[in-house]
C-alpha cells in the first residue's frame, strides 16, 4: 500500500451565483504537502514510541478520512492499486464542488463547502487502493447468505416506509443513540471522521468524535461479558501481539451493521470483530479489522484505513435526540400524510414489520 | 500519458463520477423530511440567538417585512463540530449582527428554515470552511 500524507483542505475561491442563492465555490488548490513515508519507512524502519508504562503508544488525535470506498468500484475490475497520479486525480475529481439543482430534494441542504462538510476539506491520505476491503482480494463483500439477505430487504423496506412513523422508528444516529461509524470497526463518516485514542495501564480507550462513547479496552485477559450482556458498541477486549494492540469485540445488540454492508444487514450478537492498530510512522496509525459473523456471511471479510494524526482537541459532540430536528422531522412526516389524504393517496406502501 | 494510463485514468474518473453522483452521505438526518424543496425562502433578519448544539446549531433572527411587522425565524446550520474547526464561534456570530440567509422553509409551515446559504448582510459568508468569518472580513 503505498500512502503520502495529504492536506487536502481546500482554499476559499471566488463566489459564484446559482438562481438567487449564492453558492461559495473553492477553487482546487490542493495543498499537497506530501511526505514519502514509504520510501522512508523503508530506509529507516520506524521504531514505535512507548508509553510510561512500556505499551507501544498510540495516543493521540487521529483521522480515517478518505475518499477510497469501501467496496472497489467494477470500474476497476481486478486493479487494487492505482498509479499515484491516478490516485491523485481521483482526489482533485473529489476536490470538485459537487452541484445540486435549486428545488430538489438534493438541494436541500447546507452548502456543503461553507459548512465546512466536504470530505475533502480536512486532511487524508493519499492512498493509491482502490478500496479499502483487502480480503476478499476482489475488494468486494462477501455476498450476504440468502436468509440473511431476505431478512434484510425485509427490514429495509420496513424502515424506508415507516421510519418517520414515531420518535422511536427514526434511526439510531437521528436520535443521537448511536452511529454506525462507530463500530466497532470504526468506518469514516465524511465529516468530523475524527477519534481520538488514550492509554493507561491496562487500558486503551477510543472515543470518535461522532458520538463522543468511550470505548474502554481492558488488556488484562479478563473473558467477555455474559452473552446476555449486550451493548451498543458491543463489549471490547485487547492484547498487544508485538507492536500491535489485537482487540476482539462481541456482544453486539443485533440492532446495529457496518456501514457500507448492503441495507438491512444488521450484525447479529454472534458478530465478532478483531481490529488491529500499529503505529507506522510518527503521524500514521494502520487499523486494520476483520468481520466475522455466521448468520449474515459464509466467510469473514477484512478491511483497512489508515489514520492520520490531526492537530487536538476534540471538540465533544455533544448529540441529544437530534434536538429540534427530531420534532420537526416528525411534523414534516404529518404534513405530507395530511397532504396525500387530501388527495386520496398514501405517502408510502404498507409494509409488514419484519418477523423478528 | 501512455494510452492505458490514460485509460485507467478514464476509469478512474468515471468509478468516481459514479459514486459522488450518488447523494452525499452527510446528513445527520433526512432533510428533505424535514424541509420543503417546494418552498424556497429568502430572509433578512437581525440575530436574536445562537445555539451551538449538536446535531445541528440553530441561530435564531427577527425578519422585518415591508408593513414592519416583525417575525422570528429559526434557522438550522450546520455542526457545531465543524463549525468549531472553521473558527465559527459564537463570538462569530454577535447577537444584532444582519444576516441574509437563502434556504428552504419547514414542511409543516413554521418559520424555520434549512440555512443552506448564510451571509452577512454585507455579503461576507457566515460560514465558510478553512476562513474564519473575522479573517474574511479583512
Amino acid at each position: 500500500m503505498r500512502r503520502q500524507l495529504v492536506d487536502a483542505r481546500r482554499r476559499p475561491g471566488p463566489m459564484k451565483l446559482r438562481g438567487d442563492a449564492p453558492l461559495a465555490r473553492v477553487c482546487a488548490a490542493v495543498i499537497l504537502t506530501a511526505l514519502a513515508l514509504g520510501a522512508t519507512a523503508a530506509e529507516k524502519p520506524f521504531k514505535a514510541p512507548r508509553t510510561s508504562d512500556g505499551q507501544p503508544d498510540l495516543q493521540g488525535y487521529w483521522t480515517n478520512n478518505t475518499v477510497v470506498p469501501l467496496q472497489r468500484p467494477a470500474a476497476y475490475a481486478d486493479r487494487a492499486q492505482l498509479t499515484e497520479a491516478e490516485a491523485r486525480e481521483r482526489l482533485d475529481k473529489a476536490l470538485e464542488p459537487s452541484e445540486t439543482e435549486a428545488g430538489t430534494d438534493a438541494d436541500v441542504h447546507y452548502q456543503l463547502t461553507d459548512y465546512g462538510l466536504d470530505i475533502t476539506q480536512r486532511k487524508m491520505n493519499l492512498d493509491t487502493r482502490t478500496a479499502a476491503i483487502v480480503d476478499p482480494p476482489d475488494g468486494k463483500l462477501p455476498a450476504p447468505l440468502p436468509t440473511a439477505a431476505a431478512k434484510a430487504k425485509e427490514r429495509a423496506d420496513y424502515t424506508r416506509a415507516h421510519q418517520y412513523d414515531s420518535a422511536q422508528t427514526l434511526n439510531l444516529s437521528v436520535r443521537c443513540i448511536v452511529w454506525p461509524h462507530q463500530g466497532p470497526p470504526i468506518m469514516p463518516t465524511g465529516y468530523n471522521s475524527n477519534l481520538e485514542i488514550y492509554q493507561s495501564p491496562g487500558y486503551v480507550t477510543i472515543i470518535t468524535e461522532m458520538m463522543p462513547d468511550a470505548r474502554i479496552v481492558p488488556l488484562d485477559g479478563r473473558p467477555h461479558l455474559p452473552g446476555g450482556v449486550k451493548q451498543w458498541l458491543g463489549d471490547s477486549r485487547g492484547h498487544w501481539d508485538g507492536n500491535t494492540l489485537v482487540i476482539e469485540t462481541t456482544n453486539y445488540t443485533g440492532r446495529t451493521q457496518v456501514p457500507g454492508t448492503p441495507a438491512g444487514l444488521l450484525l447479529t450478537p454472534d458478530a465478532r470483530v478483531t481490529e488491529y492498530l500499529e503505529r507506522t510512522g510518527a503521524d500514521t496509525l494502520h487499523y486494520r479489522f476483520t468481520v466475522e459473523d455466521k448468520n449474515l456471511w459464509d466467510r469473514s471479510w477484512t478491511a483497512e484505513y489508515p489514520l492520520v494524526r490531526i492537530d487536538g482537541m476534540r471538540f465533544e459532540y455533544a448529540c441529544q435526540e437530534g434536538n429540534y430536528g427530531l420534532a420537526n422531522t416528525l411534523s414534516g412526516a404529518r404534513v405530507k400524510e395530511r397532504e396525500a389524504a387530501a388527495q386520496g393517496t398514501t405517502p408510502r406502501d404498507p409494509v409488514p414489520p419484519p418477523r423478528r | 500519458m501512455p494510452n492505458h494510463l490514460r485509460f485507467f485514468s478514464r476509469l478512474a474518473a468515471a468509478a468516481l463520477g459514479a459514486l459522488l453522483a450518488a447523494p452525499p452521505a452527510l446528513a445527520h438526518h433526512s432533510f428533505s423530511a424535514e424541509f420543503d424543496a417546494g418552498k424556497p425562502v429568502s430572509l433578512r433578519g437581525v440575530v436574536t440567538k445562537v445555539e451551538l448544539i449538536n446535531p445541528h446549531s440553530w441561530i435564531t433572527i427577527d425578519v422585518k417585512d415591508a408593513n414592519g411587522l416583525t417575525t422570528s425565524w429559526m434557522v438550522e446550520g450546520g455542526s457545531p463540530n465543524v463549525l468549531l474547526k472553521s473558527g465559527v464561534t459564537k463570538n462569530a456570530i454577535p447577537l444584532g449582527s444582519e444576516l441574509v440567509i437563502a434556504g428552504y422553509q419547514a414542511r409543516d409551515g413554521s418559520n424555520r428554515a434549512v440555512g443552506r446559504d448564510i451571509s452577512f448582510a454585507d455579503g461576507r459568508p457566515l460560514f465558510f470552511a478553512g476562513s474564519k468569518p473575522d479573517k474574511a472580513a479583512e
